[in-house]
């Protein structure tokens, strides 16, 4: 700090910055006595902060980190799902596109994670090669609908033509991630992919005939199809095998299938009961019973057939219902009593063809388990193959009767009066209020 | 999430028309409101260009031909500004099928002058064409917005209301309920208000008078201005099983089929504006209409379309 100022001599020296460089300059003559160095090394750089991309003239952006990191996982997913490089150059130049559109490039990590995973289905669809959503659901650990909304988005914002898929083109990528090959597994498990590809696409099919797969989730009717060929394919070994027994075989991933457990238990006993309904028509089996648990070992004869033994079945059917409308006329009266004929002959020669749910409605007296309220003449009982959720109405629509206004009518006093609370409620409720926060 | 809804909802004033107070109320609510500008002739115009739309896709062929020169079927005022047609045609209720499908019978009807002599106005619901289809789908929801034009306090309506919630952490509107007609309103501190639930337009009107009764009970000065309808939802049954896949095949520009994330098909119809939500079950939704005639023409629309993807 000097104390003198070398031009006049006097001891009058302040310190005067100029902007930020401290000097030290004599009041009497005004020259400056010394300076503060600026800072020529960057450790000396005390408040030094980088210049954002922004805020400098910079022209090519580096690509972020997160965008890296995104690549790496977009990926990984390619490698996961077997794509072919093609497709999976294709993936990441999408993502990199969705990444840094205006709608995405603020939105969180996990949305961007998402994000990815859209593209890899984006990009299958176009290449014919379609995944579900439930597969990159999993692998992503998000569950169909917050993909959905994403992939909602995505298509929207970079105008991609969404193309549907079907279950069927979804059939052989599903097949193959099951490891049944002969070096795989035990020789009475293995299965070569063709066949199980296609004996599985026959069994769904038949499904879609018997409308089972219409707009159901797709996944877990694949599962049931795919046991279900599987057993099919060799029945006297494989048929003490339950579905998880399955999915530990076939080394299926658990997070594939564990979520839709349910699901696919359901199906399968759909689909068991339309392979039952067909065997019935089986000829060669004059009228013997078919029950869900031992179908499988005929589904080979059936799916042969099964053009043919549908026609039967619903041609049977439908002489079965104009024979009840016939006997409903004749014997009016007697209701009661055919009803309860009917369900006695149920052992005789003539299969059994009603569904087991249209006989409860019609039978009000025993309650079928699904405790169906259909009315009696519902255009559903002209079917033998329908929806489930046709058949199966748990709850009896109500239309509450239709008010009858103007909109113009005089609104009474007293009844908007009801809506409006008095002066000691008000009272009582501000009081509770102050009681619990008082509490709290 | 909240910013997004309340957005939505706000989009809803933001199309009322300008400068129309089509259901200024003063009678019931005992207000001197603005005096209803129907010598507006923009108000009047607004009106008729209403009616427009609706006209373009109506047969009057079977109308006389000296009431060919009426662009419009009638309205009160519009009649009042004709000195010679003092006649007032309703479209007639659609059960003489003749009139409709077979027109070489439209000169017999013309001569003989056997229509009905009710005056139509803009509110009154168009009777639907029930012959092709033979089923009228049923309206299960209209939602309506009325702005009562007057500041709200928030807190105070939930404290004096029986009927009311607000929760301000979740939602910036209180949520008010009555019971005939069994609805909902969303009631915005602007003053601005929602009522959804109702299943007629006329049940959504009373509806919107009882809630401003209430807000006027309550203290406030509430209007009833710009009542306005704004979505209209209907749903049937076609009563058979429909094939949603063949249907997103031969109709992919306005078709959605996405099983694993919504059962249903989402039709896109263009003429008329509607979204149909179709089912496996042959249950049809139509939403996203301003008036039922548009749903009860979207829905004829898609009845054929759905016939073709019957399977035995």
């Amino acid at each position: 700090m000097p104390s003198s100022c070398p031009e006049c001599g006097s001891s009058n020296v302040v310190e005067d910055d100029l902007y930020s460089q401290r000097q030290w300059v004599c009041v009497d003559c005004g020259s400056v006595v010394s300076e503060g160095h600026l800072t020529t090394t960057v450790s000396d750089e005390t408040q030094g902060r980088a210049v954002p991309y922004h805020a400098s003239t910079e022209v090519l952006k580096k690509p972020c980190r997160n965008l890296i990191a995104g690549f790496s996982r977009v990926r990984a997913l390619c490698r996961i799902l077997r794509l072919s490089s093609d497709m999976e150059s294709a993936v990441v130049s999408l993502f990199e596109r969705a990444y840094n559109h205006p709608n995405f490039i603020f939105v969180t990590l996990t949305k961007k994670e998402i994000l990815g995973g859209c593209c890899v289905l984006s990009v299958c669809r176009q290449c014919n090669w379609p995944v579900a959503m439930g597969t990159i659901g999993y692998l992503l650990g998000v569950d169909n609908a917050t993909l959905g909304t994403v992939y909602r988005e995505f298509t929207k914002a970079l105008n991609i033509e969404i193309s549907t898929i079907g279950i069927m083109d979804m059939l052989e990528s599903f097949c193959y991630d099951f490891k049944l090959g002969p070096q795989q597994v035990e020789e009475v498990f293995a299965e070569p992919p063709q066949r199980l590809v296609d004996r599985t696409s026959a069994l769904i099919e038949l499904a879609a005939d018997a409308w089972i797969v219409t707009g159901r989730q797709p996944l877990p009717l694949l599962f049931a199809a795919v046991y279900l060929a599987w057993q099919s394919l060799n029945p006297t070994v494989r048929m003490k095998y339950t579905f998880v027994k399955f999915c530990k075989i076939g080394k299926a991933p658990e997070q594939s299938w564990h979520r839709s457990r349910d699901s696919v238990v359901k199906r399968l006993k759909e689909l068991r009961d339309v392979l039952c309904k067909l065997g019935r028509e089986l000829p060669w089996l004059r009228g013997g019973t078919v029950e869900p648990n031992t179908v499988v070992p005929l589904v080979d004869d059936i799916l042969k057939n099964h053009r043919a033994l549908l026609l039967r079945a619903v041609r049977n059917y439908e002489q079965q219902l104009q024979n009840e409308s016939q006997t409903a006329q004749t014997t009016e009266c007697d209701n009661e009593l055919s009803d309860s004929n009917r369900s006695e002959s149920h052992s005789s020669t003539t299969p059994e063809l009603m569904d087991p749910d249209q006989a409860g409605c019609e039978n009000p007296a025993d309650k079928q388990a699904t405790d169906c309220q259909l009315p009696p003449d519902h255009w559903s009982k002209r079917h033998l193959f329908l929806p489930p959720c046709v058949k199966n109405r748990k709850r009896q629509r109500v239309d509450a009767p239709q008010l009858e206004v103007t909109g113009d009518e005089e609104i009474s006093d007293s009844e908007i009066e009801s809506y409006i609370r008095s002066q000691d409620e008000i009272e009582m409720y501000l009081k509770v209020q102050k009681e619990l926060k008082k509490m709290a | 999430r909240n910013m997004d809804v309340e957005a939505s909802l706000e989009n809803y004033f933001d199309q009322t028309i300008a400068g129309s107070s089509d259901y200024i109320f003063e009678g019931d609510l005992g207000l001197q409101g603005p005096a209803p500008r129907l010598q507006d002739s923009s108000f009047l115009s607004s009106l008729t260009s209403q009616e427009k739309d609706l006209t373009e896709d109506l047969d009057l062929s079977f109308l006389p031909d000296e009431l060919g020169t009426q662009d419009e079927p009638s309205q009160a005022e519009n009649l009042s500004r004709n000195e010679d047609s003092g006649i007032y045609t309703d479209c007639p209720p659609r059960e003489s099928t003749e009139a409709d499908t077979d027109t070489s019978n439209s000169a017999q009807n013309a001569s003989q002058f056997n229509l009905p002599m009710t005056p139509m106005t803009p509110m009154t619901p168009m009777t639907p064409v029930a012959e092709s289809s033979g089923i009228i789908p049923q309206l299960q929801n209209i939602v309506s917005t009325v702005n009562l034009a007057c500041p709200l306090n928030l807190k105070s309506i939930a404290l004096q209301a029986r009927n009311a919630e607000y929760n301000p952490k979740r939602f910036a509107a209180v949520i008010m309920r009555i019971r005939e007609p069994r609805t909902t309103a969303l009631i915005f501190s602007s003053g601005k208000m929602v009522c959804t639930g109702a299943k007629s337009e006329e049940q959504s009107r009373l509806a919107a008078r009882k809630y401003a009764r209430v807000v006027q009970k309550l203290g406030f000065p509430a209007k009833f201005l710009d009542f306005k309808i704004q979505n209209v939802v209907g749903s049937c049954d076609v009563c058979f099983p429909i094939r949603l896949e063949g249907l997103v095949l031969t109709h992919q520009q306005f078709s959605s089929y996405e099983p694993e994330l919504f059962p249903g098909l989402i039709y896109r119809m263009v003429k008329p504006r509607i979204v149909l939500l179709i089912f496996v079950s042959g249950k049809v939704v139509l939403t996203g209409a301003k008036e039922r005639s548009e749903i009860y023409e979207a829905f004829e629309n898609i009845y054929p379309i759905l016939k073709g993807f019957r399977k035995q």
